[in-house]
C-alpha cells in the first residue's frame, strides 16, 4: 500500500495551465470514479481550487501514477511533456506532510488563509460520498482536518486580516465585538467600499444604508445588500443611526466633517462610531479622529495593518511547521505499525504452532514430568520464540514507517517468504 | 478538615495559574492560557472548600477580619473572571486578575488570624449584611477598575493606530464598557447598602459619638470614587484620563480600607 499525490499549484503552474487541469464541481464525481476505476488504485480524493489541482491516491501498484499523469494531460488536452513541466509527484510521507501544510494554509498564496481548510473538507466529503476513499485515505483526510484545526488554534495563524476589507472587519470587531445587529452606512458606490460592506455584512451586520449622489445607483446597491437607499443630504442625520461608516466616493472634498460626527455622537450616547475612509482624495475630514467616540481609519492605515498582519502570519508559520512535522511523524508511525500488525500476528501464530507441536513431541519422548518441570520447559520454549521474533517484529515496524528503496523487496514480503506465511 | 490544607492547595494552584498565564503572555501561546484557566478553576474549587470550612467553624460568612475579607474578595473577583472567560473568552483580564487573586489569598495565608465565632455583640444580621455587601461592592469596583483600564489601553491603541501589547487578548471596547458599567452600577448599589448597614449597626451598638478612623475614611473615599466613576460612565466621559485617575484613587482607597481592617 502506498500513498501518492499528483498535482499542480500556484507556485508550479501559471493560471492558464491550472484552469485547464482544474476539475470543475460538475465533473468531480466522474473524475473520482474514473481514477478509482484504474487498476492498482485503492482510493482517491481530489482537491481542485483556483490555486491548485491535486489528486491524492492510495495505490497497490505505484506505476499507476504514470497513468494518472496521462489522464490529467488528456483531460486538459495538453501534451504530456508540457503538463509534466508543472507537475509535482509526491509519495508516502511527503503526501502526508503536503496535505497537512495545504489544509493549514501554509502552502497558500496568502499564508494562513482560512478558505483552504473548507475546500479540503469539501474534497473529503465528495470522495467519502462516492465511497472512493479506502481506510488509509479516510484516516489521512480525517487527520488532515484535525491538524489544520490544531495549527490554527495553537498558532493563531489565520487570526489577523491580510486584506483591506478584512482589516476593516477586524477593527470593527475590536470596537464592537459581535457585529450582529449593527448598521453600516455606505457613502458612495466605489468598488472597494462595496467589497468592505459586503465583508461586514457577511460577518453578521444587519442593515446597510447606501448614500450616493446618484440616487438610482444608491437604490441599486441597496437592493443588492437588502438595505435602504438614503439621500446624500441626509448624511448627518444618518450618522446617528449608523455604527460603521464606509466612505468611497469620487468627491474631491470632505463629505463628513468633525462637527457633524460630534453632533451625531452626542445623540448616540455611549455608542461609538467607526469610520472607514477608502477614498482618494479623502472624503472624511481627518479631524474627525479627534472627536471622542469616533475611530477613523483611511485606506493607508488599513493597508499598513494588512501588511503588518502578513508579517505576523509568516512569523507564526515557523511554529505551524513544527506542529506539522510532529503530526507527520506520529501519523506515519501509527500507519506503519497498523500495516505491520497482520504480519506480526501471523508470524506469532506460525511460531506458536511450531512450538506447541514440538513441545508435545518432546514431552512424549521424555515421559512423565512434574507440573513444575512442564512449566519450566514451556517457559524455555516460549522464551526462545520471543527472542527469535524480537528483531523481525522491530524491523517490520521500522520498515513500514520508512519509504522503500527503489526496486527493493519490502521487508514484510521477505519475512513472509522466509517464515512461509501465506 | 484543617483549614490550612485547602488554603495552601488553592494558593499553590493560583501561583501555578498566575505563572502560566504570564508565560502565555511572554510566549504568545493561547494554549498556555487555557492551562492557566484550568489551574485557576481548580484553585477556585479548593478556595471554595476553604471558605466553606471557615463558615462551618465560625458559623458566619468569612468577612470578619483581613484574611477572611481578602480571601472573599479574591474569590468573588475570580468567580466573575472565570464566568467571563467561559461566556466571552475574555483573556486579557487574566493578566491582572490572577496575580491580584494570588496576592489577596497570599495576604490571607500570611496574616494568620484565628477563625473564631463572632462575639455576642457582633451577632447581628445588620452587621453581617454590612460586611457582605461592602465586600461584594469592593469586588465589583475592582472588576470595574480592571475593565476600565483594559478599555483605556485598547481604546488608545485603536485611536493611535498601533497594535498594543495586549491587542489580541483584550475583548472589544463594547464588552469592556458593558462589564465596567454593569459592575459599577450593581456594585455601587450593593456597596451603598453595605455602608448604610454599617452606619445603622454602629448607631445601634455605639453609645458614644462615632469617630471615623483610616478605614472609615478610606471606605468613604472609595464610595465617592465609585460614584464619580459611575457618573463618568453615565455621562459618557469615561474615555478620558480623568476616569483612569478616579479608578486608580478608588483602587488605592480600597486597599487602604482593607489593610485598615482589624479583627472586629
Amino acid at each position: 500500500m502506498a500513498l501518492a499525490l499528483v498535482g499542480v499549484n500556484h507556485k508550479t503552474a501559471p493560471v492558464d495551465v491550472r484552469e485547464r487541469l482544474s476539475v470543475p464541481e460538475r465533473d468531480l464525481d466522474a473524475e473520482l470514479e474514473a481514477v478509482r476505476g484504474m487498476a492498482g488504485v485503492d482510493g482517491v480524493a481530489i482537491v481542485s481550487t483556483c490555486n491548485r489541482v491535486e489528486i491524492v491516491t492510495s495505490l497497490r501498484d505505484e506505476n499507476v501514477v504514470e497513468g494518472i499523469v496521462g489522464r490529467l494531460a488528456s483531460r486538459a488536452s495538453m501534451e504530456r511533456s508540457r503538463v509534466e513541466q508543472h507537475l509535482y509527484i509526491l509519495r508516502h510521507g511527503d503526501v502526508v506532510r503536503h496535505l497537512f501544510r495545504v489544509a493549514s494554509g501554509l502552502d497558500s498564496m496568502i499564508v494562513g488563509e482560512p478558505q483552504i481548510a473548507g475546500q479540503v473538507r469539501q474534497a473529503y466529503h465528495a470522495a467519502a460520498g462516492l465511497r472512493t476513499l479506502d481506510p488509509i485515505l479516510r484516516r489521512l483526510w480525517e487527520q488532515t482536518l484535525r491538524v489544520a484545526k490544531k495549527v490554527r488554534s495553537e498558532t493563531g495563524i489565520g487570526d489577523h486580516a491580510v486584506s483591506v476589507p478584512y482589516a476593516a472587519v477586524e477593527l470593527a470587531r475590536k470596537i464592537f465585538g459581535d457585529l450582529a445587529g449593527l448598521r453600516v452606512l455606505l457613502v458612495g458606490a466605489g468598488k472597494i467600499g462595496e467589497l468592505t460592506a459586503r465583508n461586514l455584512q457577511g460577518s453578521g451586520l444587519e442593515t446597510v444604508f447606501v448614500a450616493n449622489r446618484a440616487f438610482e445607483r444608491a437604490e441599486e446597491l441597496a437592493a443588492q445588500f437588502g438595505g435602504s437607499a438614503v439621500h446624500f443630504d441626509s448624511l448627518p442625520s444618518r450618522l446617528v443611526d449608523s455604527d460603521i461608516v464606509i466612505a468611497s466616493t469620487a468627491a474631491p472634498h470632505y463629505v463628513i466633517r468633525p462637527d457633524e460626527v460630534a453632533a451625531a455622537l452626542a445623540r448616540r450616547r455611549r455608542r461609538d462610531l467607526f469610520l472607514v475612509d477608502l477614498s482618494v482624495p479623502r472624503n472624511i475630514d481627518p479631524d474627525v479622529a479627534k472627536v471622542e467616540g469616533a475611530y477613523l481609519y483611511n485606506v493607508d492605515d488599513l493597508r499598513e495593518i494588512a501588511g503588518a498582519n502578513r508579517e505576523i502570519r509568516l512569523r507564526k508559520s515557523d511554529a505551524a511547521e513544527k506542529i506539522i512535522e510532529r503530526e507527520v511523524a506520529s501519523f506515519l508511525e501509527r500507519m506503519a505499525s497498523e500495516e505491520a500488525i497482520p504480519t506480526i500476528l501471523e508470524l506469532r501464530e506460525r511460531l506458536e504452532t511450531i512450538r506447541a507441536a514440538e513441545l508435545e513431541k518432546c514431552l512424549r519422548r521424555i515421559g512423565p514430568v512434574t507440573t513444575e518441570q512442564r512449566a519450566a520447559i514451556e517457559m524455555l520454549s516460549s522464551g526462545i520464540i520471543n527472542k527469535v521474533l524480537h528483531y523481525p517484529i522491530v524491523r517490520l515496524k521500522e520498515s513500514a514507517a520508512r519509504p522503500k528503496p527503489e526496486g527493493a523487496e519490502p521487508i514484510r514480503d521477505t519475512i513472509r517468504r522466509i517464515f512461509g506465511l501465506r | 478538615m484543617s483549614p490550612g490544607v485547602p488554603l495552601y492547595l488553592a494558593l499553590a494552584l493560583y501561583a501555578a495559574g498566575t505563572l502560566t498565564v504570564l508565560g502565555s503572555l511572554v510566549f504568545r501561546a493561547p494554549r498556555l492560557q487555557h492551562a492557566a484557566v484550568f489551574l485557576m478553576a481548580l484553585g477556585f474549587v479548593a478556595h471554595t472548600v476553604w471558605i466553606g470550612v471557615i463558615c462551618t467553624m465560625t458559623g458566619h460568612p468569612p468577612l470578619t477580619n483581613l484574611p477572611e475579607t481578602s480571601s472573599f474578595i479574591a474569590w468573588t473577583i475570580l468567580a466573575v473572571t472565570l464566568a467571563l472567560w467561559f461566556r466571552y473568552r475574555v483573556s486579557a483580564a487574566a493578566f491582572f486578575v490572577y496575580p491580584l487573586v494570588f496576592l489577596l489569598l497570599g495576604i490571607s495565608a500570611v496574616i494568620q488570624e484565628r477563625f473564631e465565632p463572632l462575639a455576642p455583640e457582633l451577632r447581628s444580621n445588620v452587621f453581617i449584611a454590612h460586611l457582605l455587601f461592602t465586600t461584594l461592592g469592593v469586588a465589583a469596583l475592582l472588576i470595574a477598575v480592571g475593565f476600565t483600564a483594559l478599555y483605556q489601553m485598547q481604546e488608545r491603541a485603536i485611536r493611535e493606530k498601533r497594535r498594543g501589547a495586549l491587542w489580541d487578548w483584550i475583548p472589544s471596547l463594547r464588552l469592556c464598557d458593558q462589564v465596567s458599567y454593569r459592575a459599577l452600577s450593581i456594585g455601587f448599589a450593593v456597596y451603598t447598602i453595605g455602608i448604610l448597614a454599617g452606619i445603622l449597626w454602629s448607631y445601634r451598638t455605639s453609645t458614644t459619638t462615632l469617630t471615623p478612623g483610616v478605614k472609615e475614611i478610606a471606605a468613604f473615599v472609595a464610595w465617592v470614587m465609585f460614584a464619580a466613576l459611575l457618573q463618568s460612565y453615565i455621562a459618557g466621559s469615561y474615555r478620558t484620563r480623568r476616569t483612569l485617575v478616579i479608578a486608580a484613587v478608588a483602587f488605592a482607597s480600597i486597599m487602604v480600607s482593607m489593610f485598615g481592617i482589624q479583627h472586629v
